[in-house]
């Protein structure tokens, strides 16, 4: 695998979608179930576009300073550094805000004159209002499951974004990038994608977190390298996903009907 | 010495006609979470449970020694419908105890391929194909369970006639399935065969009939069984689908009501001025539990239920407003809400059909726990807030002024949960309406009761949960199911299960109650969640634009309050008359019931997320 180019396998139009939304400086808003893809999307784009990504890992403890910068003491006293955000919008990158709704509200309302048609961004410390390069551009994920509906974005924020809902591939698409993430033989990931589909429905009911697409691939490296399949499955796939004895009971019985 | 002889005369023949290994037995108990599991990762539906499968009958031909001794005319064999999969309790059909352990999982992936049974000969045979498409390894399982199977079943070749040729064909069917489309027409039912799925009981005519089990028809749902003899078997199994009984039941409780409503409808009925109107302390169970002491000069209507059978009165009840909209008054005192406690109900645990659903909330509801948080630019605290000071700096540079604060530290607070609910919940008759062959109203409401009150006490949040109805002015019945102060357990859970539908659903006078305590409730928001099937109504005047209006002035005054009153309902006409009570903010219509259970944590999520 040439690491310097990302495979990406689209699953729809998203490709499409997204190359106009950059096209027009529209903000995209991506959601879909964790290990699904969507950094790998976001990445891939970035190279399409020949633009650079400035990646946040949002959490709550994540403040509008870390996005837009900070002053830091120097040799000569303090001074100003620029922070991802402010990189995307001077350079003209992606900047691309992961897991946005684990930031609090207040961090993320920075973004607001930077996803409408002002393309600005005030940075009140030094008082300086910077106009967003034109191939800067504004990207946001999240996941909505259960544990984000608490948090979840308000509606005047999400209205500024063109959105993209991602699912996991579907079984054919996921042999593929399954083969080619982790270089295992055909057959046994053909395998390993259906018990992957088999898990998948235990969402909500027995499992918070649905086997992803990341830890099938995780698994196929590890049967690839030589443990055996189904040890694989227990320590990448079951293991993971439950620690509650009778889940996994069941989930060891599952497996043992593909490995 | 005759007793003697006789005892062994017994244990000789029934050792000899027991087939089970009981030294290999396993027991379904221990298995059935993980087996729910199993089922649901298969395809099975998320809601149906797995419960134990009684014994029924199959006349099958059995050896002499057998009828001698009167077992194998009743096997446990596996059957489900919609609600739940029925396993037999306990399974030693092997010698092998691996073999057993192996049968239940096996029984219960087939279950999940085989939601509806149509052609118990076929459809076997095709999910266990179905089985194998995608699990290699599970057919190797198989394949040990069915040469075991084959080993116990009699040799076709011993067999007479048409009964030896329907054996070959069954074993080929086991051993390659697929292969069989028909049996011939034989004698008694075959050998139960512990690896396929029966039909439930009571579509279970065809197995105990001369007739083979292919007269069922090409695809098409079996025929309900119309033989007395099989009629009784199904009741002696599921007495859930004796719906005959209950409806007849139904109608009467119906007509009952239908004529009160013409005997009896005052207009105006004030309630006699003698009453204490005592403002109690609704919420806190302290009151004496004088039972069923005739304890109030309240005059029962004939419709009431008599008071020995009826929950225990907290206190002698309160008396509430109702808003007239004709006259455009208030009327005071005009109802009488009697607070009810089921002190009778026993403490129950989570039904095993909810438990995963209510794990997965409690989980999920106490990550919600408010995290600790730093607070930034505080005159003293835990650490410096570097960002503070910087800024402090950079403004000497900037402005050259003296800083006018000198707040440079973060602080480190204990998280405050602002947020305390109550729900109050419709049982008013309406609820015992069907909403499918198994299921009623009030079952969802149950159980959407009992999952709420799970996934609360994951998050710690405060809250009550309240049912109510109503018989005119005279009893708004407020059932206490779980106060602000009682900690949920069993015993909360137990009045929960045991709620049953009765009366009307007179709603103003038990939001103005459920008001009174929300209002005593500290939390910062303070939300009321109404649960409702339908328009409020009472047998007086309480209906229409009456009932309405009361209603509305009393959610009006809750918000008032600072409350945060939400409908619920699964009234399809909901949309009419919702708007202009709740605002059209303030209610939710949910269209597939069977949701509702899940949908109401989650709405509690969604509102309580808004206002954070
Ligand atoms: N469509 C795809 N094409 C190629 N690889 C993919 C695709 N979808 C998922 N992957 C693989 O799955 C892994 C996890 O995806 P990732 O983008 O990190 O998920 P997310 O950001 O949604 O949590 C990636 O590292 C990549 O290997
Ligand atoms: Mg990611």
């Amino acid at each position: 695998m040439n690491s310097s180019v990302l495979n990406y396998l689209p699953q729809g139009r998203e490709v499409e979608i997204f190359t106009h939304a950059a096209n027009n400086k529209l903000p995209v808003l991506i959601k879909g179930p964790t290990g699904c893809g969507k950094t790998r999307f976001v990445e891939h784009m970035a190279q399409q576009l020949d633009r650079r990504v400035y990646t946040v890992s949002c959490h709550d403890d994540l403040t509008a300073s870390d996005l837009v910068g900070r002053h830091l003491i120097g040799a000569d006293g303090t001074y100003w550094q620029d922070g991802p955000l402010t990189r995307a919008v001077r350079e003209g990158g992606i900047c691309y805000l992961d897991e946005v709704v684990e930031a609090r509200k207040d961090t993320t309302v920075v973004l607001h004159p930077l996803s409408d048609h002002r393309r600005i961004l005030p940075i009140e410390r030094t008082g300086e209002l910077i106009e967003a390069h034109p191939d800067f551009m504004l990207v946001i994920s999240y996941n909505p499951g259960y544990q984000n509906l608490m948090k979840g974005l308000k509606p005047s924020t999400r209205q500024r974004f063109v959105a993209l809902s991602f699912e996991y591939p579907s079984p054919e698409q996921e042999v593929v990038i399954v083969c080619q993430e982790s270089g295992l033989d055909k057959q046994t990931v053909q395998q390993l994608v259906k018990l992957g589909n088999d898990l998948r429905r235990l969402k909500d009911h027995d499992l918070e977190e649905a086997a992803s697409t990341r830890l099938l691939i995780y698994t196929a490296m590890m049967i690839r390298s030589g443990l055996p399949a189904a040890e694989a499955c227990r320590v990448c796939l079951a293991q993971p996903l439950s620690d509650d004895t009778e889940t996994l009971a069941a989930l060891e019985k599952l497996i043992s009907g593909h490995f | 010495m005759e007793e003697f002889v006789g005892e062994i005369w017994h244990k000789l023949i029934s050792r000899q006609a027991n087939t089970d290994f009981a030294n290999a037995t396993v027991q379904l108990d221990p298995l059935q979470s993980q087996l729910a599991t199993y089922y649901r990762a298969l395809g099975g539906a998320p809601g149906v449970s797995i419960d134990g499968a009684d014994e029924r009958v199959i006349r099958t031909h059995r050896r002499f020694a057998q009828k001698l001794a009167g077992s194998h005319l009743r096997f446990a064999v596996a059957w489900q419908d919609d609600r739940s999969l029925r396993l037999p309790v306990k399974l030693a059909f092997f010698e092998d105890p691996e073999l057993n352990l192996e049968l239940y999982y096996w029984l219960t992936a087939m279950a999940a391929r085989l939601p509806r049974m149509r052609h118990w000969l076929k459809d076997n045979q095709r999910a266990t194909l179905e089985l194998f498409e995608h699990r290699p390894k599970l057919q190797q399982a198989y394949q040990r369970l069915a040469e075991a199977c084959i080993a116990l079943r009699p040799d076709p070749s011993t067999l007479k006639d048409s009964l030896g040729e329907r054996e070959r064909l069954l074993q080929q069917a086991i051993l390659q399935p697929g292969t069989v489309d028909e049996l011939p027409g034989a004698k008694g039912a075959p050998n139960p065969i512990p690896l396929w799925i029966y039909p439930p009981p009571w579509q279970d005519l065809m197995v105990e009939t001369e007739d083979d089990l292919d007269d069922q028809g090409e695809g098409g749902p079996q025929e309900q069984p119309t033989v007395e003899g099989s009629r009784k078997q199904a009741k002696r199994f599921d007495d859930s689908k004796q719906t005959d009984g209950l409806m007849v039941f139904k109608l009467e409780a119906l007509f009952t009501w239908a004529e009160s409503v013409d005997l009896d409808r005052p207009q105006e009925e004030n309630l006699d001025e003698d009453l204490e109107g005592a403002a109690e302390d609704l919420d806190i169970i302290t009151l004496s539990k004088k039972r069923r002491a005739g304890s109030s000069n309240i005059k029962f209507d004939l419709d009431l239920p008599a008071p020995q059978n009826d929950d225990l009165p907290l206190g002698d009840g309160m008396k509430l407003p109702e808003w007239d909209y004709r006259k455009q008054i208030m009327l005071d005192d005009y109802c009488l809400l009697q607070p009810m406690l089921n002190d009778e109900a026993l403490p129950e645990p989570i039904p095993e059909e909810l438990r995963a659903q209510a794990k997965i909330l409690r989980h999920r509801f106490s990550q919600l726990r408010p995290n600790k948080t730093w607070q930034r630019k505080q005159p003293y605290g835990d650490e410096i807030d570097m960002d503070a000071w910087l800024e402090h700096l950079t403004q000497i540079q900037n402005t050259r002024q003296s800083p006018r604060h000198q707040n440079f530290y973060k602080h480190r607070n204990d998280p405050q949960r602002e947020l305390a609910c109550l729900l109050l919940s419709d049982l008013s008759l309406s609820t015992e309406a069907n909403l499918n062959d198994d299921k009623k109203v009030i079952d969802m409401i149950r159980e959407t009761m009992v999952l709420f009150a799970e996934a609360l006490s994951g998050s710690g949040d405060p809250f009550a949960i309240y049912g109510f109805s109503s018989i005119k002015n005279k009893q708004v019945r407020y059932q206490m199911l779980k106060n602000f102060n009682e900690p949920y357990g069993d015993e909360a859970r137990g009045r929960i299960l045991a709620v049953k539908p009765g009366f009307y659903t007179r709603i103003g006078a038990a939001i103005r109650q459920s008001t009174e305590i929300l209002k005593m409730q500290k939390a910062q928001q303070r939300l009321m969640l109404i649960l409702s099937d339908g328009k409020p109504n009472d047998i007086d005047r309480y209906e229409g634009r009456y009932g309405i209006e009361d209603t509305r002035r009393a959610i009006q005054e809750a918000k008032m309050a600072g409350l945060q009153p939400f409908c619920v309902t699964i009234d399809e006409q909901g949309n009419d008359y919702l708007p202009y009570l709740f605002g059209d903010q303030g209610y939710a219509v949910i269209n597939d019931v069977n949701r509702l259970p899940q949908m109401l944590p989650k709405l509690y999520l969604n509102l309580t997320g808004l206002a954070g």
